[in-house]
């Protein structure tokens, strides 16, 4: 594989690389880098935050804590609750910038965008949902299915726990497949409402186990999609997976996440009829990234990064530490996407619907706003730009700028003496637009630090 | 053409100076719809429960298929002899009170869709329930009749559909200061200086260029214009009373944007519905009666036009965790000075004739009444927009 290649690869598998791992990838073969790369996802770590002051309140239920404790008590402990799930968000970020699992955390992040949850309340929970999306990132999709199904948080958000004999409540059973297995239109609304049956009295322990509570669980025939038995929430599973429908659709997601926001039939069919077969996630993307025309020209740099894979890949070449917790929030928020907080069930939409021209100005600023104060040195070849000086003479007076620690002398070791087309390869994997390209030649090139940022802040780069 | 449109129009121009071709391209200039009327869209997201919204309290049917949730007879706001509205309603009363409300009851679309994102992509785009657009219903009004891009404005920090055109996309701001002051980057202007067009049509590549410029140029216009007027009026402290009064700021400096779009989410009353839609309620109507009175003040009320929405209503039988399912039929809102139709524009849901689902059944298309609003209000084509003839209602 050439540069440009692996580069390519390591965009869409994690959040682009750095030169010195790019330079050891360099000397290996294709199916090197590729049984490394999955090698290096193979064992699984829970990501985990230190929950001891929450003990008290672990594995207990309502009726138990309203026992325990007064409702000023419990109030305070939600609270606290509620803090820790903000440091679950900063603590997965950081954990997607950590070298190794690349592969699994990538997937584990895509996951999450397909078992769209949310769960503000109970830190337990959501930390075991977070984590049973890491596990399985790799895995068997059926395993999979069959445990968000069972999540507390999943239960909860999407109320199946209120999903009794007497009175079935559709909610999870319309999204499960609607968003997360078959897609609209390939299911009818008494498909739901039977479906919606099969799960009635799934709930959970008030250690977070899946519990099925018998006397609210319906026992019945039920017939759906054109099958009849005593169905129970795992039949639907597997009948829903019987579908080739359902093999597309998660391959129609892989594809659009993992290859091309355009999707060529010819090679959706194909990834289809590989993950038909044995619905094993880890098989699937090792036939991707293995196949030649994933390499093509015409999948390189073409999709929209997320706000989380500009945020990473900028502290990729960068490492950078956010001195407010707040602030690095409010990045998130700005740019459309907070970790743990999608704004529904359908989850990000992703490509084009990331940008607007708040979000993308925004974006393009969002480099020199972590790494350089905000400021975008400007100096063309031959010209002295007044009103750039006074730009920044006024700017720098009254704004807050995102307070973080970056460690530019790393950066200077590693960087310091690439050329500037070596390291506009390494950043832009992009075409770049001719009239942008020729501004960029005519710009003095003072340091590599400066230009990092300069090509940080077109267009370009956010592409990937 | 008068003065002062001639020199807004040449001081727009002379902000294109050196935006490419397809900015400057607005099709029909020459067509340009009415210029001071306004349309204001809020959007409740969720689904909201109609029924127990604008409550049919005489009806039998009603208080049985809905034993704990049914709102009891002595705990609303009567209106006639068959309908109230929900007791946080007050201020939407008073709304109704003066003659400014039309309750438009009954609207839907054949085959109706119960997924939220479908549901709202319908509306938002304005399609049949079996096909799918990728541009909005104000997108391609703003492409067609627009001057600009922020000829619709969206109160949020992202964009949504329904303000997305094939070519030109509406303006996404709840702030316009923060982005005014990243468009100001003189990188940024740098780059889109050296833009020739000629370069700008690759695929994803051409679309983040075009969105550069297309926020370049309505940036400074949106900030430097809205900056000239500061509400003084006390909205509600919540995130849909700030930006119902952005929008005031917005309409009341005689910002030329024509249509605003707001989205108030939390109506998925899937459990526990009672007190969170009373609450959601009671930050809709309290919110309202300050934008119409901030307005008023303004003399701009009677040149915009509110229209409220919901992607579904809820099932008329109550569920099993005190709340409702998704259903399909709801009441629409219309606000306006000068309505012709006041109150209730047609008759109550029909509770004994509900689809197989046990919803309601639609009597008016939702697209009539974006039909008549195109035509009466905004003046311009509605099939141009609509792609095709919707019946007109009179309620304008």
């Amino acid at each position: 594989m050439n540069k440009r290649q692996i580069i390519h690869l390591f965009w869409r598998a994690n959040f682009g690389l750095n030169i010195e791992e790019l330079s050891k990838l360099e000397l290996k073969s294709k199916s090197e880098i590729l049984s490394e790369l999955f090698l290096d996802s193979s064992e699984n770590t829970d990501l985990k935050l230190d929950l001891n002051g929450l003990s008290e309140i672990e594995n207990k239920s309502n009726k138990e804590l309203k026992e325990k404790f007064t409702q000023a008590e419990i109030n305070r402990l939600k609270k606290i609750g509620q803090k820790k799930v903000r440091e679950l968000n900063y603590a997965w970020i950081n954990r997607l910038k950590e070298p190794n699992n690349k592969l699994r955390e990538k997937m584990a992040l895509f996951w999450a965008n397909v078992f769209v949850c949310r769960d503000n309340n109970q830190i337990f929970h959501i930390q075991q949902y977070n984590n049973i999306l890491r596990k399985h990132a790799l895995g068997d999709f059926r395993a999979f299915v069959k445990a968000i199904a069972k999540e507390p948080s999943m239960s909860k958000y999407l109320n199946n726990r209120q999903n009794i004999k007497q009175k079935p409540n559709e909610n999870f059973a319309r999204e499960l497949m609607e968003l997360f297995t078959l897609g609209i239109g390939n299911y009818s609304e008494q498909d739901i409402k039977e479906a919606a049956r099969a799960f009635t009295g799934w709930s959970f322990d008030e250690k977070g186990n899946f519990k099925l509570r018998k006397n609210q669980h319906d026992f019945g025939l039920k017939t759906f999609l054109g099958k009849t038995g005593y169905f129970d929430g795992e039949d639907i599973i597997d009948i829903i997976l019987e579908q080739r429908q359902c093999a597309k659709f998660i391959c129609t997601k892989i594809y659009t996440y993992f290859i091309n926001p355009i999707i060529d039939e010819k090679r959706l069919e194909e990834i289809t009829e590989v993950f038909f077969k044995d619905y094993d996630i880890s098989n699937l993307m090792k036939y991707i990234f293995s196949s030649n025309w994933f390499y093509n020209e015409e999948n390189i740099g073409v999709k929209i990064k997320s706000p989380i894979e500009l945020l990473i890949g900028i502290q990729k070449i960068v490492p950078v530490k956010f001195n407010k917790k707040k602030q690095f929030t409010y990045l998130q928020k700005m740019m459309g996407q907070t970790l743990l907080y999608p704004e529904n069930v359908s989850g990000w939409k992703g490509g084009r619907n990331w940008i607007d021209s708040n979000t993308l100005m925004f974006r393009m600023k969002l480099a020199s706003l972590i790494l350089n104060d905000a400021i975008i040195n400007l100096e063309e070849k031959g010209e002295f730009e007044a009103s750039f000086d006074a730009y920044y003479k006024k700017l720098k007076k009254k704004n807050k700028f995102i307070k973080t620690t970056k460690n530019w002398e790393l950066f200077q070791s590693k960087y310091k003496n690439l050329k500037p087309k070596e390291l506009t390869d390494l950043l832009i994997v992009s075409k770049i637009n001719k009239d942008t390209e020729d501004f960029l030649n005519n710009l003095e090139k003072k340091s590599n630090k400066d230009f990092c940022v300069q090509l940080m802040s077109i267009p370009e780069y956010q592409l990937c | 053409m008068k003065r002062r449109d001639f020199i807004k129009q040449s001081s727009l121009a002379s902000s294109l100076f050196f935006a490419p071709n397809f900015i400057k391209e607005f099709e029909n200039l020459s067509k340009q719809s009415s210029q001071i009327k306004k349309l204001v869209i809020i959007q409740l997201s969720g689904g909201n429960d109609g029924l127990n919204t604008i409550i049919p309290y005489t009806n039998d049917i009603y208080y049985k298929n809905r034993p704990k949730l049914a709102i009891p007879k002595n705990n609303l706001i009567k209106v006639t002899d068959d309908l109230g509205f929900h007791e946080n309603l007050a201020h939407l009363k008073n709304i109704y009170d003066q003659g400014y409300l039309s309750i438009i009851n009954n609207v839907g679309y054949p085959n109706p869709n119960r997924s939220h994102f479908r549901s709202t992509d319908i509306w938002q785009t304005a399609s049949n329930s079996d096909e799918y657009f990728n541009t909005g219903w104000i997108g391609r009004y703003i492409e067609k009749f627009g001057k600009a891009p922020y000829s619709g404005i969206e109160l949020d920090d992202s964009l949504s559909l329904i303000m997305k055109g094939e070519n030109i996309n509406g303006i996404a701001t709840k702030n316009p200061r923060t982005l005014f002051n990243n468009t100001k980057t003189p990188f940024f202007n740098k780059v889109i200086k050296q833009q020739t067009d000629a370069h700008l049509s690759e695929h994803n590549l051409g679309y983040l260029y075009k969105t550069m410029i297309e926020a370049k140029s309505s940036a400074k216009y949106i900030y430097e214009t809205s900056k000239t007027y500061t509400s003084k009026f006390q909205y509600p402290n919540n995130p849909f009373g700030k930006q119902l009064k952005t929008t005031s700021e917005f309409i009341n400096s005689n910002l030329e944007s024509k249509v605003y779009y707001v989205s108030m989410g939390g109506f998925d009353t899937h459990a526990n519905q009672s007190n969170r839609q009373s609450r959601l309620l009671k930050t809709y109507s309290e919110s309202l009666e300050v934008f119409i009175d901030d307005l008023k003040q303004n003399d701009t009320f009677k040149d915009t036009l509110i229209l409220t929405f919901s992607e579904f209503g809820r099932r008329v039988q109550q569920n099993a965790a005190g709340g409702t399912d998704h259903g399909a039929a709801n009441n629409v809102f219309i606000i306006g000075e000068n309505l012709k139709k006041k109150g209730f524009y047609n008759t109550s849901p029909n509770l004994l004739n509900l689809d197989k689902n046990g919803d309601l059944i639609h009597s008016i298309d939702f697209r009539s009444i974006y039909a008549t609003i195109l035509e009466k209000w905004l003046e311009v084509d509605d099939i141009s927009i609509l792609n095709k003839s919707f019946q007109k209602l009179d309620f304008i």
